[in-house]
């Protein structure tokens, strides 16, 4: 008798949390695989991978790819806007308004690019027959900051859209030979444009916004493409826009590779006593640095783990490489100082001749 | 009474319009050409687009043509805003009426550059397309003239030379063979109806914020 009843609540209960988890909505910070506190460009990050490796068209064999995609593509459009993120965190998805809502490929192609996404195979192999536009690529200056801890760029594209337009046109005009005969014997040969007649075009212009994604630890002249982005062609597709990035010189630090350089000048008494420092990094935090033996100049220092995120692992980090350079007084010594250093530092005079620009 | 309602009315406003200007959180640049945005520029007294291409002028100086072009499609018409030499202007800022920027051509990465040779078919100043991988000389930059604080996107503006000081003009003159139709560009000592130049196609970039801090918890 009892665990018929305990089954009954037990079904009831189980009945009651699917019943719950089912009307509270999805969870969206779950299918983007953010914390409640995430910035928005970690939800734009988050955003960027997982579009890539869910969309239905890498997923061929996977039923629910479509859903999947699409809830993605729902929980960015809310957690990436202010107003609705607060609705949903207070409301859950039930509690959101009904307002617009931006189609999936409005924000996959901001990310991407116009005319889906050709995975794996190059576009110019498929499209070989159908003219194109010109391609336009962009030099982004990007600082040292953004490839430590990665950003992204928003750009307003203004690109002209071939629309149709009543009537026809003249397209593939060319050049051609004609002769006429003046006479027996005596012929003309003139130049006459000749065109074929097509359905009329007219360019108008429209403006849409696209991210850029600056991915940690990016190196020089890396591109970021835009499928679709570039100029449009009349009698054909559109060209694509390409971000080429250019990492612009740091004042502190210097990079090469996945490591970091960077020089410091102590004083003298620092370097013949010890020293204790804070170097700030590329996002704020600081590396600590003690010092308790003497320091030669040129002497140099490895912290490991302190240097930029690699590209394609950003678990591995290269290190910061300092080089300690040394500041002597500026002030002449007199008699009595001079002694002082005679006695205190026990060094004798040492005053070795040699070739030292050929290594010996 | 009434006084009263409306001061009333006023001090709402007033109080509105204060919280919504401190809620704006980080600036949007949408009307204005920033530091680093590709663009296509227009003259409007002449409705051709500035453009260069790899044709060097047969007299004059003999570098780079730059001419205006009549078609709105062509990948050639693109340039790029960017700062003085060794004074890069902070991406996605936008251009203040009188500073100086360098007018770069996004193809041949060459500068917009004028200087004392005579322009093959107005005798006006040359203007052509100098230097290699963006770098030229002290003639590549041109102050942005335009009203009020910032170069406005949908606004004409004028273009005035850092060191001749001419003013970036077409006055309609078309080139033959091989350059058939385009129009000749040059400098021009007068600020004139010529000379109105507006952006139109192109790549606008906002202004980010720096990742400096991790502290956004």
């Amino acid at each position: 008798m009892a665990t018929k009843a305990m089954n009954l609540c037990n079904v009831c209960c189980l009945l009651f949390y699917v019943i719950t988890a089912v009307l509270a909505g999805r969870d969206f910070y779950q299918i983007l695989g953010v914390t409640k506190s995430a910035s928005i460009r970690d939800i734009k990050k988050a955003y960027r991978k997982l579009a890539l490796q869910l969309h239905p068209d890498r997923n061929q064999d996977d039923p629910k790819a479509p859903d999947k995609f699409a809830d993605l593509g729902a929980a960015y459009e809310v957690l990436s806007d202010e107003e609705k993120r607060k609705q949903y965190d207070a409301y859950g998805e039930d509690g959101l308004k009904e307002g617009h809502h931006s189609s999936h490929n409005d924000i996959f192609s901001s990310f991407f690019g116009d005319f889906g996404f050709m995975f794996g195979g190059n576009r110019q192999q498929q499209d070989r027959n159908i003219p194109r536009g010109n391609d336009i690529i962009l030099d982004l200056e990007v600082m040292l900051e953004e490839v430590y801890s990665g950003n992204f760029v928003e750009v307003v594209r203004n690109k002209p859209i071939a629309k149709e337009a009543p009537g026809k046109r003249k397209c593939n005009c060319r050049q051609e030979m004609r002769t006429t005969q003046l006479g027996p014997g005596r012929f003309q040969m003139t130049q006459e444009m000749v065109c074929d007649e097509c359905p009329n075009v007219k360019l108008v212009n429209e403006e849409r916004t696209l991210e850029v994604e600056i991915e940690q630890g990016v190196r020089d002249e890396m591109e970021y493409p835009f499928i679709g982005e570039g100029e449009p062609h009349i009698d054909g597709e559109p060209g694509d826009l390409r971000f080429r990035i250019k990492v612009l010189k740091h004042p502190v630090f210097e990079r090469r590779g996945d490591d970091l350089y960077t020089n410091v000048t102590i004083s003298l008494v620092e370097a013949l006593i010890g020293f204790e420092m804070d170097i700030e990094h590329l996002d704020g935090h600081k590396v600590h640095i003690v010092r308790d033996k003497i320091t030669k100049p040129g002497a140099r220092m490895w912290k490991k783990g302190e240097g930029l995120p690699n590209f394609d692992n950003i678990n591995i980090r290269g290190s910061l490489i300092i080089t300690f350079d040394v500041d002597f007084p500026q002030t002449q010594l007199n008699e009595q100082q001079k002694d002082g250093i005679r006695s205190l530092l026990k060094q004798g005079s040492v005053q070795k001749v040699y070739n030292g620009l050929q290594g010996y | 009474m009434e006084v009263t309602h409306a001061v009333h009315a006023f001090v709402k406003t007033l109080l509105l319009l204060l919280l919504w200007s401190q809620c704006e959180g980080r600036e949007s640049e949408l009307s204005h050409v920033t530091c680093g945005s590709l663009l296509k520029l227009l003259n409007t007294r002449h409705n051709v687009r500035l453009h260069s291409h790899d044709v060097k002028y047969g007299s004059g100086s003999g570098q780079q043509s730059v001419t205006g072009v009549e078609n709105a499609d062509d990948a050639n018409s693109y340039w790029q805003i960017r700062g003085k030499p060794n004074r890069p202007c902070q991406r996605g800022a936008a251009i203040k009426c009188g500073q100086a920027i360098r007018i770069t051509h996004m193809k041949t990465s060459r500068n917009l550059h004028t200087h004392s040779f005579i322009s093959p078919l107005s005798n006006n100043q040359e203007v052509s397309a100098f230097g290699e991988n963006g770098e030229g000389d002290d003639l590549d930059t041109w102050t942005v003239q335009c009203d009020g604080d910032h170069w406005e996107r949908d606004e004409a503006v004028r273009f005035k030379h850092v060191g001749t000081d001419v003013f970036l003009s077409v006055t309609g003159e078309q080139y033959g063979h091989p350059i058939r139709g385009q129009r000749e560009v040059h400098g021009m000592s007068s600020p004139n109806q010529h000379n109105w130049w507006r952006s139109m196609e192109g790549v606008f970039i906002q202004p980010s914020q720096v990742p400096l801090r991790h502290d956004e918890l």
